[in-house]
């Protein structure tokens, strides 16, 4: 008995010491948050216990209207030295130089910083370095840290203390192709990079996805689901890689034949609007986007075909023809009798080739491009009417197609104070009004769709969280009743066919317009400068395709019949083919035989 | 019949029964009672070290969980990547220009549309444009990764229970 009441007291003693062990750690644990080094050692963990880190999504995708690839992003890498690190400068120095062919003194100098934990721990010494050539840093270093573990013979070469972090830059893997419509991404600007020009302007928001800073928990019992930024939206593009490519260089040959100055094409599918192909000169490669202000001297349009207005001339003509015909001012076959000159608001207005064509209808007048038989045309819709179908074919007022900077010319209308009644006559064969080639397809589309106008647009359809979200051709207005369209477009396809016109295309019937606008040179118009176009769809009885043409300046021929023509029937012959439009007599065989 | 005074004397010897039987509760060997309190000691303190182990096993578990979830979030960024750039490599090689190159060094040249052959296919709409991603009505993607009772600690789960509790004892707010 007095045995357990001995150990009992030892119990107790050693209790007494375990309790005094826990209260002496108690003590301390209390002593340490109360004293001044408290504060510190908080900051210490509030910097190690979290990182504030910037989430940027990947830039979405674009594509063409079959998936291939227009633009994308690529993996390259930022170069950088932690000072703290760095045991050879000379060698990394040395290392830049050959790989990257760096300036050797300029890398030693930022290599050699000191080390200053408040201040200088890292310096970015290149960045945008693809992957093959951090391999062979890499190879480089590891074969330095066999050598010479650790660095720690400052006798041998190291390269301790480069790091390369990877990230994601714009590419643009078909070049310049459809680079006028594509736009460009200042990718070199990490923080600030946005689009312009093009659709990586108009969609950049969409594209870009979101860029947020999270915080991030470093201790794993904190670690939470760690915040992602979803990759920005990809767009489909209605645009058909291989028509872009065909329409391009038929451009590119033509504004070279001809000596003109710049130039644009447009094919459009008239029933939805949707834009098959769009090409203008000149082409940047966006993957090189700071030559643009080399390629692009003030005054050029990035993209002729949306930024650039001008005097269309007489393609003009198609929608006063259109205009009259609906309205019942004249039918196709109403005579009309050139004398060479009209007199309207007390101006004369002569033909092209200040000639007089005696007895001609309609066709003729369309055929031969006369400009009195137009404005007598017009006289005859009267100025009220023939500014309402211009509104209604919406002259003077933006297409809205999804490009960005999209240029508009208002149209002077009766009643503005730079409306004179000779412009009646002058608009109604396509001088002193100004247009872009898009408005101008836009309107001649409703001749080639049955009256109804469609938009044009070029997104096909977005692809976002997962989900393709296609868009919905818009049809803005139905300027023309569908027979009028109908007369008007047999009345074109006619006077081609009569004028055995350079349009014209083996196997498939077309119909269309040529124009010749004069270009004003201080307020005087100069008839050795032009710019020549054709507007002009098919096949006639089933339009699957409308173009547009422009040739800035020509030198070769000023007039739209010689230059702009051939380049209408070139790309036509080409895209029946791409488009796989059988020729006329096989497509009708073919459908009967179904 | 019994008077109030004897009622009360008889009240009095009950108590002072019981009180005898208390006290002769209390009247076992001193050892026992030590034994018994070394005993609860023991027992709470193996509590303590179960509890104690089972909280470290879990966070253990639970940290590593974490660096594996953050090592794969590393590798997904890796590979998303390496996507990105495998896509761009391809596109460049089957760009247009090089396709273009390509078939005419095997010999190929654009035909024209005289010498195409065109056949007729009953019900065939023609050449799709092209579908990347399922079309819109299906939330899958919206859907968080991890479920909420994987983030949810034991006291939330405690008090959450005892707040179901309460509200289907007490009818709900």
């Amino acid at each position: 008995m007095m045995s357990f009441f001995l150990s009992l007291n030892r119990i107790k003693i050693l209790g007494f010491f375990l309790s005094l062990f826990i209260a002496v750690i108690g003590f301390q644990m209390i002593r340490i948050q109360l004293s001044t080094h408290a504060e510190t050692l908080d900051s210490w963990a509030s910097n190690y216990g979290t990182e504030v880190r910037t989430i940027q999504s990947e830039r979405g995708y674009i594509y063409d209207r079959w998936g291939h690839l227009l633009a994308g992003n690529k993996e390259v890498y930022e170069l950088g030295v932690e000072l703290q690190y760095v045991r050879n400068p000379v060698a990394i120095a040395t290392a830049m130089a050959s790989i990257f062919g760096s300036d050797y003194n300029t890398v030693l100098a930022n290599v050699s910083m000191p080390y200053d934990s408040t201040g200088s721990v890292y310096v970015t010494l290149q960045d945008f370095i693809p992957v093959d050539q951090i391999d062979k840093l890499d190879a480089l270093k590891q074969q330095y840290e066999e050598a010479n573990p650790y660095g720690e013979n400052p006798e041998l070469p190291s390269l301790r203390g480069l790091v390369w972090t990877p990230h994601l830059q714009r590419i643009y893997p078909e070049g310049t192709l459809a680079s006028n419509i594509l736009g460009f991404y200042t990718y070199y600007d990490r923080d600030k990079g946005k689009g312009y020009f093009g659709v990586e302007e108009k969609y950049d928001n969409l594209l870009a996805g979101i860029k947020q800073k999270v915080v991030i928990p470093l201790d794993p019992y904190e670690m939470q689901e760690i915040p992602t930024a979803p990759a920005g939206a990809s767009l489909v593009l209605t645009i058909d890689r291989e028509i872009q490519r065909t329409i391009e260089k038929i451009l590119d040959k033509a504004v070279k034949h001809n000596s003109a100055k710049n130039g644009t094409i447009i094919v459009m599918n008239p029933k939805t609007g949707e834009i098959i192909a769009m090409a203008s000169t000149p082409r940047l490669d966006p993957n090189t986007y700071w030559d643009y202000e080399k390629l692009f001297p003030a005054g050029t349009s990035y993209n002729m075909a949306v930024s650039q207005v001008y005097e269309p001339g007489s393609v003009f003509k198609v929608l006063t023809m259109a205009s009259a015909l609906d309205a019942g001012a004249v039918k196709w076959d109403t005579p009309f009798t050139d004398t060479g000159v009209i007199e309207v608001g007390g101006w004369p207005i002569y033909n092209w080739d200040r000639g007089a064509w005696g007895n001609q209808n309609m066709i003729g007048c369309m055929q031969h491009s006369l400009n009195v038989c137009l404005s007598w045309v017009a006289l005859q819709l009267g100025p009220e009417k023939f500014y309402e179908y211009m509104e209604s074919f919406g002259i003077g007022h933006r297409t809205n197609i999804d490009m960005a900077n999209e240029e508009v010319y208002p149209l002077s209308e009766p009643g503005d104070p730079m409306w004179y009644s000779i412009n009646l006559a002058t608009n109604s064969f396509g001088q002193g009004v100004a247009v872009t080639p898009v408005q101008m397809i836009m309107a001649a589309s409703a001749i080639a769709n049955d009256g109804k106008m469609m938009a044009p647009h070029i997104l096909h359809s977005y692809i976002q969280n997962g989900q393709q979200y296609e868009t919905n051709p818009q049809v803005v207005g139905a300027p023309i009743s569908k027979e009028t369209s109908d007369i008007l477009t047999e009345m074109l396809a006619i006077s081609l066919e009569q004028e055995a016109s350079d349009a014209l295309v083996e196997g498939y019937r077309v119909a269309g317009k040529t124009g010749t606008a004069e270009i004003a040179v201080n307020g005087q118009y100069s008839s050795g400068r032009t710019n020549a176009s054709f507007v002009g769809w098919g096949p006639v009885d089933d339009p699957q395709f409308i173009v547009y043409v422009w040739l800035e300046q020509p030198k070769s021929s000023i007039w739209g019949s010689v230059v702009a023509a051939p380049v209408f029937r070139d790309v036509v012959k080409q895209i029946v083919v791409l488009m796989n439009i059988p020729p006329d007599d096989l497509r009708k065989s073919l459908v009967a035989g179904q | 019949m019994t008077t109030s005074t004897e009622r009360s004397t008889n009240n009095r010897r009950q108590r002072r029964k019981v009180n005898i039987k208390w006290a002769q509760a209390f009247k076992q060997a001193p050892w026992r009672g030590q034994i018994q309190s070394a005993g609860l000691f023991l027992l709470g303190l193996v509590v303590v070290i179960v509890v104690a182990s089972i909280y470290l096993s879990i966070s253990g578990r639970a940290a590593s969980a974490g660096l594996g979830a953050y090592r794969m979030n590393v590798e997904r960024q890796t590979l998303e990547r390496q996507i990105a750039d495998r896509k761009a490599r391809i596109a460049i090689l089957t760009s247009v220009t090089v396709m273009e190159q390509r078939a005419k060094d095997m010999g190929f040249e654009r035909i024209s549309s005289t010498d195409a052959v065109y056949v007729m296919v009953p019900g065939y709409p023609g050449k799709q444009a092209v579908v990347l991603a399922a079309p819109p009505g299906i939330n899958e993607s919206n859907r968080s990764l991890v479920l909420p009772i994987y983030r949810q600690s034991i006291w939330d789960w405690l008090f959450q229970g005892i707040n179901r509790l309460s509200e289907s004892v007490g009818g709900g707010a």
